[in-house]
This record gives C-alpha cells, sequence and structure tokens, in this order.
C-alpha cells in the first residue's frame, strides 16, 4: 500500500521585476577553468538566472567564442551586469550596451568604489539606479549591507536589491547577519544576497536569514569540483530555505535536555 | 564581391617569401593602405603546411587593417586561411572547380592576351590580373605588352595590371581602364615599403583612406567603409555583436548606413563570462 504524503515544505517561485524563476540561486559564468566545466556546473546548480559580463570582442581572428556559443540563452535567463564600471556614467553605458544585445531589460548594476573591496560607490550607485530605471530597465542593485542604502535603492525604483554577503571572490560567507536581515525584514521588493559566498554552509545560513535568493560565481569556479560544490549549493540554498520556513528554535546560552529527567534508575 | 577591390596589390614570389618578414612586411604597408591593399601570396616553394601557415599568419595581419589577403593557385589555402580572394593561373583549376573547393571567396584569373581575358570573364571570373605591361625582371620570358594590354582585356571584369608597375607609370594602365595596379620590387624590394605603397596610393583613384579606433586599436579603413563593412573585413556577425559609434549605439539596421568618418570611435562589444 502507498501513501502519498504532502511534501514536506513547498516553495514558492522567485519573482523579480514581473519574472518568475523556479530556482532562488542565481549563478555567475566567469573564472571557470574551462567552459564544459562552466557548462555542467549552471546545469547542476539548477539555476534559471545566469549573469554575464559585457566586454569588447577580440579582434584577432584566433578569438574565442563569446559566452552564448556555450550558454543557451533559451535555456537560461541572461543576467547582464556591469562589472569593472567605476561611474554611473561608465554603467549606465554598459547597462545600455548590454540591453541592445536583445535578450531581455534586466540589468545587475554594479558602480565599483574601491579596487581592492570591490565596494560599491553608493552615490554613483543611486543615481545610475535613478536614471537606468526611468530608461525602463529592471535594475537588480548590488550593494553593500547598509540598510538605509537598501531602501534608496528601492525608492528609486529597483527591482531587487543585492547586499553583498562580503566582498565579491572572498568566499568570506556571510558576515554580518544582522544586517542581511534588518535588510529583508524592511524591504518590500526582493532581496538577494549577492558576493562572498564560499561554501554550501554559507549559502545555507544566508538563506535562513530569510532573503529571496542567493547569487554567487567563484564558490563554484574555484571550487576544485565546480559540478559537485554546485550541487551542493543547489541543495544548500534550498535547505536554508526550508530551515528559515520551519521557524527555528531558540538560541539559549544553557543547555536544556532532550530526554525526559525523570524515571532515571536509583 | 565582398567589399570594393583594392586599387592596390602586393604580390610576392618565391623570391620575396625567402627572404622572410614577410607578415611584419606586409602588416606595414597595410598599415598604410588599410582597404585599399591586397596581398598576394605567392609561395609556389613552400611546402603545404608552412604554405598554410604563412597564409594564416599574413590573414591575421593583414585583417586587423582591413588589407585583403589573396592566395594565388592554392584554393584549400585560401578557403582554410580565410583569404578574401584566390588567383588562378592560366594553366590553374577552372573556375568552377575553384568555386566548388571554396565557395563564396571571388575568383579571379591571371591572364596574358585578351583572349584569355575573355575566356575568364566566359567562366564567371570576378576579377583579372592583367601582364605583363612592362618589362620585369621578375618574369624574364615575358614580353612587356604595354598598357594596350589593359585597354583590351578591359571588358566586364575590374582589371589589375601586373609586371613592371611603379608609382611613375601606373596612370598609363589606369587610363587604358585598369581598375588597379599589383607590384612585386616596386613594393617588396624597397627599401621602405609603408613609403612605397604611399608613392602608389597617391597616383590611385579612390583610395583615401580614414583611421579610426576600433576597440581601442588604431585602424586605417578606405573611406566610404561603413559600419556594416567593418564588421565584414572583421569577419564579425552583427548577430553576434553590440556597435558603438562615437558613443552611440547603432542598431542592427543602420550599420550599413553609418560611414565611418576619420577619428571616429567604435566599440565592438558581447556577452562574456562574468559573476
Amino acid at each position: 500500500m502507498t501513501t502519498t504524503m504532502a511534501p514536506a515544505f513547498q516553495d514558492t517561485p522567485l519573482v523579480v521585476g514581473g519574472r518568475t524563476f523556479r530556482s532562488r540561486l542565481l549563478v555567475g559564468t566567469g573564472k571557470y577553468k574551462d567552459n564544459p566545466t562552466m557548462v555542467r556546473a549552471l546545469e547542476a546548480s539548477g539555476a534559471d538566472v545566469v549573469t554575464v559580463a559585457v566586454r569588447r570582442i577580440s579582434l584577432d581572428r584566433t578569438r574565442e567564442e563569446g559566452i552564448l556559443f556555450h550558454i543557451d540563452p533559451t535555456r537560461f535567463f541572461l543576467l547582464a551586469n556591469t562589472a569593472g564600471c567605476y561611474s554611473a556614467e561608465d554603467a549606465m553605458r554598459y547597462a545600455r550596451l548590454a540591453r541592445e544585445a536583445g535578450f531581455n531589460e534586466f540589468i545587475k548594476l554594479e558602480v565599483i568604489g574601491d579596487q581592492k573591496t570591490l565596494l560599491p560607490d553608493v552615490a554613483g550607485l543611486l543615481e545610475a539606479a535613478r536614471t537606468l530605471v526611468k530608461e525602463g530597465f529592471t535594475v537588480m542593485a548590488y550593494t553593500n549591507d547598509d540598510l538605509v542604502t537598501a531602501l534608496r535603492l528601492e525608492e528609486a525604483g529597483c527591482a531587487a536589491v543585492m547586499p553583498l554577503a562580503s566582498p565579491i571572490g572572498s568566499g568570506l560567507g556571510l558576515l554580518n547577519p544582522y544586517t542581511i536581515r534588518t535588510i529583508k525584514a524592511r524591504l518590500t521588493v526582493p532581496v538577494i544576497v549577492d558576493a562572498g559566498v564560499g561554501t554550501a554552509s554559507d549559502a545555507c545560513v544566508t538563506m535562513e536569514q530569510g532573503v529571496d535568493g542567493l547569487l554567487m560565481n567563484t564558490a563554484l569556479a574555484e571550487a576544485r569540483d565546480p559540478v559537485a560544490m554546485a550541487h551542493a549549493m543547489r541543495l544548500a540554498t534550498e535547505a536554508g530555505r526550508a530551515a528559515y520556513f520551519a521557524g527555528r528554535m531558540a538560541r539559549r546560552e544553557i543547555a536544556i535536555p532532550s530526554s525526559p529527567t525523570t524515571g532515571m534508575l536509583s | 564581391m565582398i567589399g570594393p577591390l583594392p586599387r592596390l596589390h602586393a604580390v610576392t614570389d618565391d623570391r620575396v617569401v625567402a627572404q622572410g618578414r614577410v607578415v611584419e612586411r606586409a602588416a606595414e604597408m597595410a598599415s598604410v593602405a588599410g582597404a585599399g591593399l591586397a596581398v598576394h601570396l605567392r609561395a609556389r616553394g613552400l611546402p603545404g603546411s608552412e604554405h598554410l601557415g604563412l597564409a594564416k599568419r599574413l590573414a591575421s595581419a593583414l585583417a586587423a587593417h582591413g588589407s585583403w589577403l589573396v592566395v594565388n593557385d592554392r584554393v584549400d589555402v585560401a578557403r582554410t586561411a580565410g583569404a578574401r580572394a584566390v588567383v588562378l593561373g592560366h594553366t590553374g583549376l577552372s573556375v568552377r572547380d575553384a568555386r566548388r573547393v571554396a565557395p563564396g571567396i571571388p575568383v579571379a584569373r591571371s591572364v596574358h592576351e585578351a583572349a584569355e581575358a575573355r575566356a575568364a570573364e566566359a567562366e564567371g571570373a570576378d576579377f583579372l590580373i592583367v601582364g605583363a605591361i612592362y618589362a620585369t625582371t621578375s618574369h624574364p620570358g615575358r614580353r612587356a605588352a604595354g598598357p594596350a594590354l589593359v585597354e583590351a582585356a578591359a571588358g566586364g571584369l575590374p582589371v589589375i595590371a601586373i609586371g613592371g608597375l611603379t608609382p611613375g607609370n601606373a596612370s598609363a594602365a589606369l587610363e587604358a581602364g585598369a581598375w588597379g595596379v599589383a607590384a612585386i620590387r616596386a613594393l617588396w624590394d624597397a627599401p621602405d615599403p609603408a613609403g612605397a605603397v604611399r608613392a602608389f596610393l597617391a597616383v590611385l583613384p579612390g583610395t583615401t583612406t580614414v583611421v579610426v579606433a576600433v576597440n581601442g586599436e588604431s585602424r586605417t579603413v578606405a573611406e566610404g567603409t561603413t559600419l556594416a563593412g567593418l564588421l565584414e573585413q572583421l569577419g564579425l556577425d552583427p548577430r553576434a555583436v553590440v556597435v558603438e559609434h562615437n558613443r552611440h549605439i547603432v542598431r542592427r539596421d543602420g550599420l550599413a548606413q553609418a560611414t565611418l568618418a576619420g577619428d571616429d570611435v567604435i566599440e565592438l562589444v558581447h556577452f562574456v563570462g562574468g559573476g
């Protein structure tokens, strides 16, 4: 006799800028040791959204193909970024070029303020966000974990706010759960943590804060086995989301036994 | 034919190839003449893989300036190296057979008499190399036919005159109806190949060039080149690249109407992997 059980936890899709995505894990396409590894890792991650960068095409006849040679744009939603932009003007320029490629009007907006830490230039970020929103872009803004900046980005019309867990490529994981929880509690638009996730536990802990999604790149690309790590991240993202909805137990500074204290033998 | 046929053709022979530094010297010429120059690789003495290797390196160096690589006789090398045209000798393959080996590449025939020119036109050649116009030590056995040969050969097909051509005598060939001129010694033996190219360009029509910046690199193109033409020269599919012209994004349907002007700044971008 078989029993049909209701699934232990059923998540809802991620909705950003009017588009629906099954997976809450967004993955970058940079820095993989080779393209076949990248493609297998993207598949294993279960991601629907992948980020790409905009760069000059090589004019040399021996040029390598662009990323679209390896990634099927009907299978993945391409989220172009403005990586490497240090001013609002640059970021807007790159965003417009990205939109011209003709896939969608989404942009992962990055305006970097410091080369060593790759932390955002908040003033430039807000300026670019405001202008791009007016031009009809669906702006997902990479930012620091400052609540006020997050609120300003939402006010500017961003479709999602993407605070960092720790600096890009650092693999330090979630450095400040409090700030991330605070941002999630106060914002209406989706909060997707972008940058700094290093391994599966980082992804799980971050999702446990209640955020709507995660974006990671280096954690996969620089893992010894990116495909296995992508699989781990997929599970971790789902685990963290389920744990969040499960409602964790309280933390205590004393021990409380799990087994009865009565009925002990004399 | 894709893009206008260059007016100046720098033809190699086994002696020029044996001197070495062919790619470097070709690049020097190309940087001056851009799309106004075609470099012909004639290297019967080279074994196959060396021939192909040299052709590929030339193709790469010339493409950066919009200059043509033309391969003589070896249609297989032309196809594999991405040459812009191929020249068949009088005893070479038929134009039809050449097109079977290398579809889509313009095919020229090298001719020495008016009758050969007519025959080449009848079999569907795209242009003609006609010579020898003047005496040349490159072909000591060949009779110098003078500019009259150009006149006799010129019909429906563009004629490139060859044989002892110099900046000094090029205008006679042009007046007789030649589209352009080809030279071996006047270019490759010149102490300053770039200077020799300039001297020829000064007497050749319609080879005004403009210098633009493409992805940060200086590039000489023939005046009148459009963004669509530039992409063609670079071997880029317009669907695979986004074009910015002087900080304005140019949509795909506008590429053929956008003409390049001197000092234009062009950025060609596409998607790459990123986080």
